[in-house]
């Protein structure tokens, strides 16, 4: 808790942290919804209303940037040897990691937030009720959450804080071959294969249902699943990393 | 009247100094390319990121393409063609500004300032750098395309036109990040500016038409003179009109941005 606190305090202390995280998901909300308000013309596009569709990728993108500060924070402690007396000290080492994951937790809901609310603003549905909202949380949250444990394990393995720019690409690259922008049914050939299998689809589709529609288990368990996969896959590998540091 | 003697008079002054500027801003674009060359993570994004980009919204959009609105494309891969290549040049362009940054904390531009170097040539040598560069990555990246079947209908002119277009462009975003690197000396700095030119990119026909965008956005989207005339070279064929609107565009920019760029040369001139 002291951990998380140190680190909330220094988004506090450094509001220029925040700005990127409250600037970055309103841009998404806005580009995708003004460039592609087009692709709704073309027949099988589940909903009239692109806003509907992008407001959960521009909230996963949102609370991606969360999880790349958790990473961002540990390279800044890792570069000025916080992280080496803190290894020193009789602490939990497994404190050492949850603590930016938690971190990254209360951090996502800012995005999430932000993307909520302009999302209302331009005329989102919410058809899925509370439930709807409360999932799209749980899939902004998460989604940070898992980002922030490969960012984690990444920035260990490299011990340098160029390893944010691998984490960041990375994190892009995973994100980009999903249904975020089209749904499953209008994908074809590689791109159809590619985003079936990605595990952000299930996120996605997770965090989508409330704003197409009533929210469904079938729609739920995949997202779930896949989000405490990579939480304990990408955790796992992150202490693994940090046990094998010698201060 | 000894003294006189073998001096250039003042025609021959003006030339002699315009042809050291020239030398020495060469060879500081020189010094510029092979550093950039050098540092793969600095110019393989530029080239990838776009490539995947156009890779991926080609099969995500491809469906568009039948829309009665959307322009007659062979494929969303030739409609990608310009938006990476400026995107190719919003990331690359960018590079000239961080390495001036770079430069002015790692105490290379107060030495180059000590020397007797001509003023003009620092900056003419950082942005003619980022020109080039951003010139053979275009190169590159039309290549890749015409090898995916996305043909420049306006032939080899058409290609030739991109690659200056591109060039000239490099310019322009090269012009503001040597800008804020002057003002600010601080490569964190320079790099925060990188997403901006992402905005300007996105609120534009670049990754999908402005026929089928609507209200506020589409008017945006429409007053971005860049792109559009450089596709209609790609997908309409050759035209001096387009390229002559893109070529006035991107200049107007370029002035702008080098105006921007030199006053904050001589401030930062002034400080030292």
């Amino acid at each position: 808790m002291w951990m998380t606190r140190r680190n909330l305090t220094r988004v506090v202390r450094m509001p220029s942290i925040i700005i990127p995280m409250a600037i970055m998901p309103l841009f998404f909300v806005v580009a995708f919804t003004g460039s592609f308000s087009g692709i709704t013309e073309v027949p099988g596009f589940p909903t009239r209303q692109v806003i509907n569709w992008v407001a959960a990728y521009a909230l996963i993108q949102g609370a991606s940037f969360a999880g790349l500060g958790a990473a961002g924070s540990m390279a800044t402690d890792l570069d000025d040897g916080f992280i080496d007396r803190l290894l020193l000290s009789p602490i939990r080492r497994s404190s050492i990691l949850v603590a930016p994951l938690l971190y990254t937790a209360i951090r996502a809901l800012i995005p999430i937030t932000i993307v909520m609310v302009a999302s209302a603003m331009s005329g989102a549905a919410m058809p899925g009720g509370v439930l709807g909202v409360t999932l799209a949380y749980v899939a902004g949250v998460g989604g940070g959450v898992v980002i922030g444990a490969f960012g984690l394990a990444v920035v260990l393995r490299m011990n340098d804080i160029r390893a944010m720019s691998v984490v960041q690409t990375l994190a892009f690259v995973v994100m980009f071959p999903s249904i975020g922008q089209v749904p499953l049914v209008l994908l074809s050939g590689w791109m159809h294969w590619v985003a079936r299998i990605n595990p952000v689809t299930n996120i996605l589709r997770m965090a989508r249902q409330g704003f197409l529609g009533p929210v469904t288990w079938a729609d739920t368990w995949p997202g779930l699943l896949a989000l405490a996969i990579g939480t304990v896959v990408f955790g796992a590998w992150a202490g693994y990393e940090l046990e094998r540091r010698n201060p | 009247m000894t003294a006189a003697v073998g001096l250039p008079s003042t025609f021959d002054g003006s030339r002699h100094r315009f042809r050291v500027t020239l030398e020495q801003g060469f060879a500081l674009a020189k010094r510029s390319v092979l550093s950039t060359w050098r540092s793969p993570a600095a110019w393989v994004p530029g080239l990838v990121l776009p490539l995947m980009i156009a890779a991926v919204y080609s099969a995500q959009f491809a469906m568009a393409t039948q829309l009665p609105q959307f322009p007659p494309v062979d494929s969303f891969l030739q409609y990608m063609l310009p938006a990476s290549v400026l995107q190719s040049i919003a990331f690359g362009a960018g590079n000239a500004g961080t390495d001036l940054a770079t430069d002015i904390e790692n105490g290379f531009f107060d030495r180059l300032m000590a020397s007797p170097v001509a003023r003009q040539s620092v900056l003419v040598g950082r942005i003619m750098g980022a020109a080039v560069f951003s010139g053979f990555e275009s190169l590159v990246l039309v290549l890749v395309f015409l090898a995916f079947g996305a043909p420049v209908k306006g032939g080899v002119g058409g290609v030739i036109a991109i690659i200056f277009i591109a060039g000239l462009l490099a310019i322009a975003v090269g012009g503001f990040g040597v800008a804020v690197a002057l003002r600010t000396g601080s490569p964190e700095a320079t790099q925060s500016m990188f997403p901006l030119t992402f905005v300007f990119l996105f609120m534009s026909s670049a990754f999908f038409p402005t026929e089928l965008m609507n209200g506020w956005y589409q008017q945006v989207a429409q007053s971005n003179f860049i792109i559009d005339p450089t596709r209609r070279l790609v997908i309409y064929g050759w035209s001096w009109t387009d390229l002559l609107q893109a070529v006035a565009v991107t200049l107007a920019v370029a002035a702008v941005s080098l105006s921007w760029s030199y006053r904050m040369y001589l401030r930062r001139l002034e400080v030292k």
